[in-house]
């Protein structure tokens, strides 16, 4: 097997770098490339404490394989690729997303992981919101999966 | 008719369900659905940041596809409304 794509219920579970690390490794891998996303402490001025992330879980894991089987097509059709995003509350410090890619080289290893990184961003349907030191919470913009010219 | 509308992520100010119960005009299509909310929103929700969300929301079918403001809505379908997304 050489993809894995999963939403992870924090709740129940962490996302594991070492579970990555183990699922890519190969001795035809001259290169591993590992992405850990993170909460941060600070949006646009604001002390954050954690961020909630929402999904429509079916959608995304047919997004997450869709766009990793593109990544393999475009840039090393033998990559081993790992792709793990939270869902639930995070708290600033802990993992939001995980991508790790076994490829050949390195050139495609940082291209996949890279592409898969943004595609998630735009292609995924997950939400965040953010809870701040105040008590306030905030969900936060995205990026409209309805086509441009249909929005007036 | 009425349709059931499943919420995601800002949406989720429309109603402490789940689900949110609207009724619409008889063979009515996405777009009507996009005015009805945009009524809701002004009349309900006016506080929120939600002002814009009838027109940038994309909306799923029971399939998980994308349908277009044309589509003829079914009674007591069931619908996703995917406001603008950001993960990662």
């Amino acid at each position: 097997m050489s993809l894995h794509a999963a939403l992870v219920k924090v709740e129940d579970e962490k996302i594991s770098s070492e579970k990555a690390k183990n699922f890519i490794s190969s001795e035809e891998n001259g290169a591993e490339s590992i992405f850990t996303g993170k909460v941060r402490n600070e949006n646009s001025g604001k002390k954050v404490t954690a961020v909630t992330y929402d999904a429509h879980d079916q959608a995304v894991i047919k997004s997450f394989k869709s766009i990793c089987n593109s990544a393999k097509n475009k840039f090393d059709k033998n990559a081993k690729i790992f792709l793990e995003h939270a869902k639930g509350y995070v708290p600033v410090g802990e993992i939001s997303i995980l991508i790790a890619v076994g490829s050949g080289h390195r050139d495609e290893a940082f291209k996949i992981c890279r592409y898969i990184l943004e595609e998630v961003k735009h292609q995924s349907p997950i939400w965040k919101k953010e809870h701040y030191v105040d008590g306030k919470e905030e969900w936060l913009p995205g990026h409209s999966l309805r086509p441009k010219k249909n929005i007036k | 008719m009425e349709i059931q509308l499943k919420l995601y992520g800002s949406s989720k100010l429309l109603s402490e369900n789940e689900l949110l119960k609207l009724e619409l005009p008889e063979n009515s299509n996405v777009e009507q659905l996009r005015n009805s909310l945009k009524k809701l929103i002004s009349e309900k929700h006016s506080q929120s940041n939600l002002g814009e969300l009838s027109k940038t929301a994309a909306f799923f079918s029971e399939n998980d596809e994308v349908i277009d403001d044309n589509y003829r809505l079914k009674n007591k379908e069931l619908v996703s409304i995917i406001p603008p997304i950001g993960g990662g």
